[in-house]
């Protein structure tokens, strides 16, 4: 009943509901499917078929399965890395305010601790 | 107002501590999550209070296929021929 260039929706697992060709045929069980799906073996029993059949040859690379079913393909998936900021924000807040207030502080309990000791004491 | 979670809301929970056992009042779980269509008690999707859920994953809260968690696996298998047939 399936035969290459089948078109098939996948009823069964996390595909279910997504569009698949039949590209190759693997054993009385099994089938290779590609599209919508993930290009994976795929049992009989979880693929439903459809009216459409398409001219492909057998183990069709990924590109012309989706060119046949007028997918583009995702954008999203490409594997660019994004490039970092040239500084990262905590850097540029570090150099600003730390410094400054560091000063203050180290100043202030000198100058104030000794003469408070002093006090209690007498 | 010490009692005041001795009531059949509540469900008792023995505690054990290092010399003695208390007793925790908790609330009740929540009814058992149900196909939409067929009514069928659904798998994989825990039995717990919201406070519990919310630290668990998106994973493990449902199992991860369309439908996941709202219909049992054989009425979404259903629902998929149709739409494939429907085509």
């Amino acid at each position: 009943m399936l035969e290459i260039g089948r078109v098939c929706m996948k009823i069964a697992g996390r595909d279910a509901g997504k569009k698949g060709i039949v590209i190759d045929i693997l054993d009385e069980n099994y089938v290779l499917l590609d599209g919508e799906v993930r290009r994976r073996k795929c049992n009989i029993h979880h693929l439903e078929p459809m009216a459409q059949s398409v001219e492909l040859k057998k183990n069709a690379s990924h590109a012309d399965v989706l060119k046949v079913l007028g997918i583009k393909e995702d954008k999203k998936k490409s594997t660019k890395k994004k490039e970092k900021a040239a500084t990262p924000r905590r850097m540029r807040i570090k150099k600003t305010y730390a410094e400054p207030k560091k000063e203050k502080k180290t100043a202030a309990k000198k100058t104030e601790a000794p003469k408070k000791v002093r006090a209690k004491k007498k | 107002m010490a009692f005041k979670h001795r009531n059949r809301s509540f469900r008792k929970v023995l505690v054990k501590l290092t010399n003695s056992v208390t007793t925790h009042y908790k609330k009740r779980n929540p009814a058992k999550a149900q196909c939409g269509r067929c009514g069928k008690e659904l798998h994989g999707v825990p039995r717990a209070r919201a406070v519990v859920l919310r630290n668990l994953s998106k994973t493990k809260k449902r199992p991860e296929r369309p439908y996941g968690g709202v219909l049992c696996s054989k009425c979404m298998r259903e629902t998929m021929i149709t739409k494939a047939r429907a085509y």
